[in-house]
């Protein structure tokens, strides 16, 4: 049965006569950089005549297949002159062809640089694509850019607080954001708790998120997806840059293996503070690296092969008595392949490992406790580029998982710990999709599509059978099923729906609205609001459902001044059922009885999105805003009341913006400010024994205060920089301005004196809240060569 | 959770904490119980008390009109309020007769007061030896004491059965006194991850020369250890932003009152701080 969408789409390819039983000829190619040849994604071409067009695809490829004739072919990209050239089209023709970001002169090439149109045209919703020029000119906390911190700006993008890597996204926990770099999931985006995401703004190309309207070939998890692409090294001249910040240096090397068709890219980053602490004598040691690489060879337009590779760790000691470490390793392999004109293929195998170790060194109590996620997938991703008006996308995902959530040795042989073993658990997930986009008129185009989620819990494995499975107060097994290798132990199949659809009321607005489901089978088993490396992860099984989300968005977007000021208005409504949460008080570490602590509940969150953007000239950037309300319904939890969810937050404003002052300064700012997030305080205190204990009546029912918050940069480029080989340039950063003491949390204990002296007679208990940042000025030393 | 908040302060390097005034509302005041039945002959207690609002000032309410007893199988033990008239004492209720609990009884707690019942058991279990005690001097602190010539750790060993399903509550003395690292610290554990022999394993605090040394090792239920591991949690909870919102711990306890109560049989040994 799983087979049958697949030959549905096959069929559809292969054997649906098209409608006009004319003669077309094909137009396909690459749409380039002219710079450095990396291919760009979701560039817009458009044939004059005919007043259609397509999207390059998320490799950069886009066809047309049109009645012969003659043509005006437009190519065009944010932050790039467009191209026009004349065609005589008699049969198929091959055209790759390079957009520059300096006007040049060429023949028989007309080159404009007028805005383009696609926040109107595209039936695209809920997206945004990040530019990541521009997040290397914000301003940035220690001087680190960061594509999340970016990401958190963005409307219906909630943070939990600064100095974090997690977002939220319509009502969505953290967990429920697939976050893939080359197409491989990365299960925790933090360094240092969060501080910093692991992805280095040098090797970025290209990323985006997609809060709805999420196309059919994306599944997995409930509430966004956040593609971010690396670059695939300049094939046409060797380079690089360097960058000396405050806590971090960074590396990056490019260039062609064989000019325009062979590249590499390799770039490290490590934070280096320990190297000083070490200097100093300090004994609590801690360093992050990145290291990204990347080989490609583009043997021609019909075969062309990736391989991607990333691992970034955290390493924690503390004074070589205890440390602990985590990171992600990823790998991509690709092979991009032209079955015909108009079919084009891409095959992944894609490995991606999350792990993480705490090792105590002690005679009497060292251990070394281990838990990975390892998992390999297979992907087959086919676009068929049918008519001007038919675009079908295609495919099948075969993914493995393997999840080990704790091992503890000890490591000694005095130690008082003995070897104890959580049971692994696999998993096997399997999805089909079909999607088309298509023209109905000249003013509604729509894409729609199915998704066929598989999944299976399989063995090896032992399964519990409880008294009551809810039961996580003792715990009682009655029955013990053994399962054996890639047995099946619980099959769940859900069926996705998505649809978007685009109608244009005139040149410069359109409206828009999107339907999609999505189903999740991997469960972050964490009841905090902001996710750490030692959360481990477990499939859907018999105690487990899957999640299911579904999310309706209508919006109306507006083109202003000549397409240069893009604005959106959404709203939404996001229902989930199944939400994963866990029981009160529930015991989330080396739980071997772990099942008994889920709740699956429901959750639902609505909210309106307002966005003003401007993506060219000397000052660019965007004005967010979004009003938001997501709450949970979990049977046992909250006395069983609906609450709202740990990241809520009414109202969010952000402004972002970069002014390109002259060829020297150019200077950046952001501020933000959102409702405090919800916080459950103490109704009350009590005695127990001597400890002064707060007594909970509701979850949630407390707010933090307001945050806001500004940022400043400037970014200077030395004069000097035109007749050398290399140029630099310095940027400032000023965190926190006005020096806002912004809540990160709120938490009580027994009253006492700066000195940490009880006052009184220690029943008193006070409440201390805890602000990261106050004004931090940063300087980092950037040089490109 | 507090810790990753800790780790994370040290991070931002000029990271700030300061006392805030939280805009509560007056709440339900809750019955508090704490007992204890002991394998000890003595007088055994019972605490009745109840929740003050967050911001109140002194103690917890005592409540001295409740009507307490105890039984297991056989017999019930009637405890009075405070026999001894003292002041301190108010709210504690002890059995009129001594008794010792035994090792393989359920006791069953009641508790009346102003016409609502609460009630609860506990299973009592044996406890394990306390094989020794000894003590050293701990290199760090002896480098930089943080009281003059207290540098000396007590160290634990014991045999830990591994044919059952034991769990554990610590208390730690020094002079009588108990002694922990930190004000919210409370010492226990169950046994899934521990080794037949637990040697040398430090206990919380540092000793001077001459000083006596005092391990308590309770035996405590399943339902106890849940307890403390709840009540550790709400008491090192940072707010719900890493860790899990805060939240009451579980209690044996039925009827609506907060607290537990617990049976454990107690090995107890002490030393004299030597070199």
């Amino acid at each position: 049965m799983k087979y049958t969408l697949l030959a549905v789409a096959l069929a559809a390819v292969f054997f649906v006569p098209e409608i006009k039983a004319q003669e077309k000829v094909t137009i396909n190619g690459f749409v380039k950089d002219a710079e450095n040849g990396e291919e760009l994604i979701g560039a817009t071409v458009v044939i004059k005549e005919l007043g259609t067009g397509t999207v390059t695809n998320v490799y950069g490829f886009y066809a047309v297949s049109i009645p012969p004739g003659k043509y005006t072919m437009q190519y065009s990209y944010i932050g790039y002159f467009t191209i026009e050239k004349e065609f005589d089209l008699t049969s198929d023709v091959e055209f790759n062809v390079e957009l520059p970001v300096e006007a040049i002169q060429m023949d028989d090439i007309v080159i404009t640089d007028k805005p383009i149109d696609a926040n109107v045209t595209d039936i695209k919703m809920s997206k945004n694509e990040l530019d990541i020029k521009q997040v290397k000119k914000l301003p940035a906390l220690f001087g680190e850019p960061d594509i999340i911190k970016m990401i958190q700006m963005l409307p219906g993008v909630i943070t939990a607080g600064e100095g974090t890597s997690s977002f939220f996204v319509r009502g969505g926990s953290a967990d429920q954001n697939l976050i893939l770099i080359d197409e491989a999931p990365v299960y925790d985006p933090s360094h240092l708790f969060g501080l910093f995401s692991v992805f280095n703004a040098d090797v970025i190309k290209d990323s985006e998120l997609y809060r709805g309207g999420i196309p059919s070939r994306y599944g997995g998890r409930l509430s966004s997806i956040l593609e971010v692409r690396t670059k695939d090294g300049n094939n046409k001249k060797f380079g690089g840059n360097a960058g000396i910040g405050l806590l971090a240096s960074r590396v990056m090397l490019e260039g062609p293996i064989k000019k325009d068709k062979s590249s590499f890219i390799v770039s490290a980053r490590r934070s280096y503070v320990d190297v000083f602490l070490r200097a100093a004598g300090e004994k609590n040691l801690v360093h992050f690296y990145d290291v990204n690489a990347k080989v490609n060879w583009k043997h021609n337009n019909n075969n062309r092969f990736f391989l991607a590779i990333y691992t970034g760790r955290d390493v924690f000691n503390f004074d070589d008595q205890f440390g602990f470490d985590w990171g992600n390793a990823t790998g991509t392999f690709r092979w991009n392949h032209l079955f015909n004109e108009r079919l084009f293929s891409n095959t992944s195998i894609i490995a991606s490992n999350f792990s993480y170790k705490l090792e105590q060194d002690d005679l009497s109590a060292g251990f070394e406790w281990k838990s990975d996620l390892k998992e390999l997938t297979l992907k087959e991703d086919l676009n068929y580029f049918m008519n001007s008006t038919n675009e079908l996308e295609f495919g099948y995902h075969l993914t493995y998982r393997q999840f080990s959530p704790g091992r503890i040795k000890p490591t000694s042989r005095t130690s008082l710990f003995a070897e104890t073993k959580l049971d692994d658990m696999f998993a096997l997930d399997h999805a089909l999709y079909l999607g088309n986009k298509q023209k109905l008129s000249e003013r509604l185009s729509v894409r729609y599509g199915v998704r066929l989620s598989i999944f299976q819990n399989i063995g090896n494995q032992d399964v519990y059978i409880y008294d009551d499975p809810q039961d996580n107060i003792d715990p009682t097994r009655i029955d013990t099923v053994s399962y054996g290798d890639f047995e099946n132990i619980k099959t769940y199949v859900n069926l996705e729906p998505r649809i978007s659809a685009r109608y244009i009321l005139n040149a410069n607005s359109s409206i828009k609205a999107s339907y999609n489901r999505m189903a999740q089978n991997t469960h972050l088993i964490s009841s905090g609001t902001v996710p750490i490396p030692f959360n481990t992860w477990s499939p859907s099984s018999p105690y487990l459902e899957p999640q299911l989300a579904d999310q309706v968005a209508l919006g109306y977007f507006r083109n202003i001044r000549d397409n240069t000021i893009e604005l959106s208005a959404e709203t939404y409504y996001k229902d989930i059922q199944n939400v994963t949460d866990f029981a009160d008080n529930a015991q989330l570490f080396f739980n071997d009885d772990l099942s008994t602590e889920f709740r699956q509940g429901d959750s639902w969150s609505y909210g309106l999105e307002l966005m003003a953007q401007k993506k060219e000239g000397l000052l660019t950037g965007f004005i967010s805003y979004t009003w938001s309300k997501t709450e949970r319904d979990v049977p046992q939890v909250n006395n069983d009341q609906p609450f709202l969810a740990n990241y809520d937050r009414r109202n969010v404003l952000n402004v972002v913006a970069t002014y390109e002052f002259n060829d020297q300064w150019s200077f950046g700012g952001n501020f933000t400010y959102s409702t405090g997030r919800p916080l459950t305080v103490p109704a009350g205190r009590y005695e127990y024994e001597d400890y002064q204990v707060d007594y909970i009546t509701e979850r949630n029912g407390y707010s933090l205060p307001d945050f806001h918050r500004m940022d400043l940069s400037a970014t200077y480029v030395p004069r000097n920089n035109k007749n050398r080989k290399w140029q630099s340039s310095w940027s400032f950063s000023i965190y926190n301005v006005y020096s806002r003491k912004n809540a990160f949390t709120v938490y009580t204990r027994t009253r006492q004196n700066d000195d940490g002296d009880i006052i009184g007679d220690g029943n008193e208990k006070e409440a201390r809240q805890v602000s990261l940042f106050p004004i931090l000025p940063s300087i980092t030393y950037n040089i490109t060569f | 959770m507090k810790k990753i908040l800790i780790i994370l302060s040290l991070f931002s390097f000029a990271a700030c904490e300061e006392t805030v005034t939280l805009d509560l509302e007056n709440s339900e005041p809750v019955f508090i119980i704490e007992g204890l039945v002991t394998d000890q002959n003595i007088n055994q207690y019972v605490r009745v008390t109840r929740s003050v609002d967050f911001y109140a000032s002194g103690g917890a309410e005592t409540i001295s009109n409740a009507v307490v007893t105890v039984s297991d199988d056989n017999q019930t033990f009637t405890y009075t309020h405070n026999p001894n008239a003292s002041t301190d004492s108010l709210g504690y209720y002890l059995s009129t007769q001594q008794f010792a609990g035994e090792p393989g009884k359920v006791y069953n707690l009641r508790v009346e007061v102003n016409g609502q019942v609460f009630t609860a058991s506990d299973e009592l279990f044996r406890v394990t030896e306390i094989d020794s005690l000894t003590s050293e001097i701990d290199e760090e602190e002896f480098e930089d004491p943080d009281e003059e010539g207290e540098f000396y750790e007590m160290l634990f060993y014991t045999t830990e059965p591994q044919d059952t399903k034991d769990y554990y509550l610590f208390k730690f003395y020094k002079n009588g006194a108990i002694i922990r690292d930190d004000e919210n610290d409370i010492f226990f554990s169950d046994d899934e991850l521990l080794a037949e022999n637990i040697e040398g394993v430090p206990t919380a605090g540092y000793y001077s020369l001459g000083d006596t040394g005092t391990v308590e090792m309770y035996s405590i239920s399943n339902s106890a250890f849940i307890y403390y591991n709840d009540l550790i949690n709400l008491l090192l909870s940072d707010g719900g932003l890493f860790g899990s919102p805060p939240v009451n711990p579980r209690t044996n306890i039925q009827g609506g009152a907060l607290g537990f109560f617990q049976t454990s049989a107690v090995a107890s040994r002490s030393i004299v701080i030597t070199d």
